[in-house]
């Protein structure tokens, strides 16, 4: 530091801040940029693996084509030149997915209008060329009228999906529940009728099947109910790719997994999130609330008191696998053991309530949360002035008509701040859920036309759980990732989206306070 | 309030009642859900009990648990964490690596941390216009939010791999950041006033990002030609030749850069709360004898703000400890004793998640995985009291040096 302070041996006094400054400051911008970083990483992956891209014709120098979309760049391990990442797809016909080209084995790059994209159930993407398409009966169709017609097929296949998937939820399930319960019935043959249709249906999607043909030459006969969708990104102008980046950003929202959690929509780890923070904080707000205004309103304000303030407010501060942990301990094997060995008797050993299910998780999340709850509505009863509470006992109120028409009507955005902090917090916890009741694939969302069409015994789908499982329990996982940033993106998104309207609140609030206690 | 008298009207009595029943209801489910919450601790400590009577569970003892133990086939005693199957049949429960790559894994973390949080804090409380800093409280706070599970994905699947790749490069920028930031100040002191007033150190976390990213591109002009001029072209393999380092893809440096990442804002907020807490009269106290600010900070905020500082830091490591999802997906969970900061490691948080699902209710293994919750949750709790005493403390303290103005 001397050089800063001292110039030509006389003490002057200091102009700068000294180096470390300037590292303080470099600090902050680094936070910043990082932050910046994974954000942007989030946004560009999770929307960008949703974009049609062209996809290349490669011809290499030894003649050998392939077709596919290029992914990355790197040096080559020998340190002389670059190899170029292609996602090739056609994993029944090449085995791999992948293919890595050294830049200088490229002799020509094409973007042809005829290649086609196909998104099957099985195997994933097909990216080659159309051939023909063979109807069940009647001639071939070759050539641009095989596209047209693929298009056209592709659209009743999935008003036919739509219309199985729709018979099975809302007539099969319950019918066969139902049989569970009342043994035979009138129901067997409403089961039966409606298995017909699902099976005429069925078959109705089967028997067309398309002709393909890869880039390197292999032919492939491929069964149309297998297609899920059909493009030809090169032949699609900017306004259309983003049509269909909209159906397929939709798609992602809107549908179920497939393949393993690799591919497919994240709909039910939607719906099971939204539901078990909805239930958790219909949980916590009012025993949050009450153990506020017990501890702020009703009890002695004695040293007793202000430790168990300390206390709650350090257990917001417990990690939240100890809370999973109890959950585990107490809920699923103490009370759900219990539960099924009194009124589940005759479906043991398997068990009904003794296993994580959707209660068991929002009940265990209520907990974790609760300290957040009670310590922010604390806050907003203690910022009240008393004198609001005193002119409310002066006019002749109760307590209880002093605390529910005066002091819980100020405090109101405080509590909303704590439950709206509570959700964002439980809503990306994962840990405890992994204990007591998330599950890989739940097929069946915990809500139906079923009596008491709420499940609380079920398992669930969350999206934390779906980014962990789809990362470390998949096959593929370089082809799970850009999955995973879409559904890592969502999950953020929709925190933020809480953790804002809080701030938001809190702003509101303090503002609000601000002119109150001035007067 | 005087017991209901006879003369008083019915619907008085009524309303009196109905309040006397609601306070009851009131401290009733009050003190109940607070019982619920403080029962964590109670059912912890009652399922661990067992463990330690030598009839419940043989070969389970403190001796067993904590110290190396010899084993069949290797020459020095060991500590071994093998839940399920043990070389000689049997399984083996030694807490200890897990409760080292707990310490190591958030030791990690802070030494990222602490020093971004307590810059990013001394730089906010001192030069940092209100306005600014308005925004930037609510910025971190997002960070904050960020779920563990969405860093755990960025930091196991993309940080690691790209690390792995460019080792070069991280040294560089590691090498750069220090150095460039000091030459941004002295390029900054060498501009003309004007500019200077363009471009205020005040705003200087905006305007240095820039420059930021310039030092990046320069580090990665630099890494390759660094590891070819100093470790033979390829670092990784120099560590392991000559430092005898093995490099795990996941391992103890990528937790640490993933978790101090998401300590950050905690340890930030505390700090930068403690620091502009300080009565105003000091600092200007300290500015009018021809202090600059930053001296003001070291030898007169610090020293009166220490005890907050220190907390922020308790309560990052708090925070650290009990993490899970991050180190679960950025740490490979080998459960391994080596202080080598490039290799895996697995902590107790992450145990549990992993080993508790599978754990039958009752047995040795369940009780020892709770053993490992109930330690996790004593040193949370602990920390955070502890930290919560020191804040308290130093609030007084501002008081009786004249309040924070």
């Amino acid at each position: 530091m001397r050089w800063w302070r001292r110039e030509s041996g006389r003490a002057r006094l200091p102009r700068g801040e000294g180096p470390w400054a300037w590292l303080s400051a470099g600090s902050v911008s680094l936070s910043l940029l990082l932050l910046a970083l994974l954000l942007g990483l989030l946004v560009s992956r999770g929307l960008g693996h949703f974009w049609s891209a062209d996809v290349a014709l490669v011809t290499l120098q030894d003649g050998r084509q392939l077709a596919g979309r290029a992914v990355r760049e790197a040096p080559l391990p020998g340190g002389s030149g670059r190899e170029r990442l292609y996602r090739t797809g056609n994993r029944d016909l090449d085995g791999a997915i992948w293919d890595w080209v050294a830049l200088t084995a490229i002799r020509d790059v094409d973007y042809p209008q005829e290649l086609v994209v196909l998104e099957r159930r099985r195997w994933s993407e097909f990216i080659g060329r159309l051939v023909a398409l063979a109807p069940e009966a009647g001639p071939r169709l070759e050539g641009e009228a095989a596209w047209s017609a693929l298009e056209e097929r592709l659209l009743e296949l999935e008003a036919r999906r739509e219309a199985i998937r729709e018979l099975r939820e809302q007539t099969i399930l319950p019918l066969v529940r139902r049989l569970e319960r009342e043994g035979e019935s009138e129901a067997t043959q409403a089961l039966a009728m409606a298995e017909a249709r699902v099976a005429e249906l069925r078959a109705s999607l089967a028997g067309a099947s398309l002709v393909l043909e890869s880039v390197s030459g292999k032919r492939l006969i491929q069964p149309l109910e297998e297609v899920v969708r059909a493009r030809r990104p090169n032949a699609m102008t900017a306004f259309d790719k983003l049509v269909a980046w909209g159906q397929d950003v939709w798609r992602f929202l809107s549908e179920g997994p497939r393949a393993a959690n690799t591919a497919g929509g994240v709909w039910p780890a939607i719906f099971g999130t939204i539901l078990m923070v909805m239930l958790m904080s219909l949980l916590v707000t009012p025993f949050g609330v009450l153990a506020a205004v017990y501890l702020n309103e009703v009890a002695h304000q004695g040293r007793l008191t202000r430790l168990v303030r300390i206390g709650v407010r350090n257990l917001a501060g417990v990690p939240s696998i100890v809370y999973g942990v109890f959950g585990l301990g107490v809920f699923v094997y103490g009370i759900g053991g219990r539960l099924d060995s009194w009124f589940f008797e005759a479906s043991l050993p398997s068990p009904t309530f003794g296993t994580g299910g959707l209660l068991w998780a929002s009940l265990t999340l209520a907990l974790l949360t609760l300290p957040v709850v009670i310590v922010a509505t604390e806050e907003g009863l203690a910022r009240i002035p008393h004198r609001q509470r005193e002119g409310a006992l002066a006019l002749g109120a109760t307590r209880l008509e002093m605390l529910t028409r005066v002091v819980l009507p100020m405090a109101t955005p405080a509590m909303l701040t704590g439950v709206i902090l509570a959700v964002a917090r439980a809503a990306g916890e994962v840990a405890p859920l992994m204990l007591v009741g998330v599950a890989k694939l739940a097929p069946q969302v915990p809500v139906d036309g079923d009596f008491p069409f709420l499940h609380l015994e079920r398992k669930f789908m969350h999206l934390g759980y779906h980014i962990f499982d789809a990362a470390f329990h998949g096959g593929d996982v370089q082809a799970a990732m850009p999955l995973i940033y879409a559904t890592a993106l969502l999950l953020v998104l929709v925190i933020l989206m809480l953790n804002l309207t809080a701030i938001f609140l809190r702003h509101h609030l303090r503002s609000r306070h601000g002119t109150l206690s001035s007067y | 309030m005087k017991p209901s008298a006879p003369n008083l009207p019915m619907r008085q009595r009524l309303r009196q009642g109905r309040d006397r029943l609601a306070t009851a209801l009131i401290t009733a489910g009050g003190i109940g859900v607070i019982a619920a919450v403080m029962g964590i601790a109670v059912f912890l400590v009652v399922e661990v009990m067992p463990l330690f009577w030598p009839a419940q569970s043989p070969g389970v003892g403190l001796e067993t648990l904590w110290l190396p133990q010899d084993l069949a086939g290797l020459e020095a005693p060991a500590y071994r964490w093998q839940p399920t199957l043990g070389d000689d049949g049997g399984p083996l429960f030694s807490l200890t690596p897990l409760a080292w790559g707990t310490l190591e894994a958030a030791a990690w973390s802070l030494v990222i941390a602490v020093p971004l949080a307590l810059g990013a804090a001394a730089h906010s409380a001192l030069f940092m216009p209100r306005r600014l800093r308005a925004r930037l409280r609510p910025t971190l706070e997002l960070m904050e939010a960020l779920p563990g599970v969405v860093i755990g994905f960025v930091a196991g699947l993309v940080l690691a791999p790209w690390l792995e790749r460019h080792l070069g490069l991280a040294l560089a920028l590691l090498l750069l950041l220090p150095p460039g930031l000091l030459l941004a100040g002295g390029l900054w002191r060498q501009l003309p006033a004007r500019l200077q007033q363009r471009l205020p150190l005040g705003w200087a976390a905006l305007w240095l990002m820039p420059w930021l990213v310039m030092t990046w591109l320069l580090a990665h002009w630099l890494g390759p030609r660094l590891e070819s001029l100093w470790f033979g072209g390829d670092l990784r393999s120099w560590l392991e030749i000559t430092l005898g380092l093995d490099y795990a893809n996941r391992n103890a440096v990528i937790v640490g850069m993933a978790m101090g990442f998401a300590v950050v804002p905690s340890i930030y907020a505390l700090a930068e709360d403690a620091l502009s807490g300080v009565p105003r009269s000091l600092a200007e106290g300290a500015q009018a004898l021809g202090a600059t600010r930053w001296q003001t900070l070291w030898r007169v905020m610090l020293p009166a703000a220490s005890p907050g500082v220190l907390s922020a830091v308790m309560i990052g490591a708090g925070r650290a400890v009990g993490e899970t999802m991050i180190v679960l997906m950025a740490s490979g969970n080998t459960a391994l004793m080596t202080a080598n900061p490039l290799d895996g490691l697995r902590s107790l948080a992450a145990s549990i998640a992993i080993e508790l699902p599978e754990a039958a209710p009752g047995g040795t293994h369940y009780r020892l995985l709770l053993l490992a919750a109930l330690l996790l949750f004593a040193f949370t709790f602990l920390v955070n009291t502890l930290a919560e005493v020191v804040r308290t403390r130093l609030r007084r303290r501002y008081r009786r040096l004249g309040g924070p103005s």
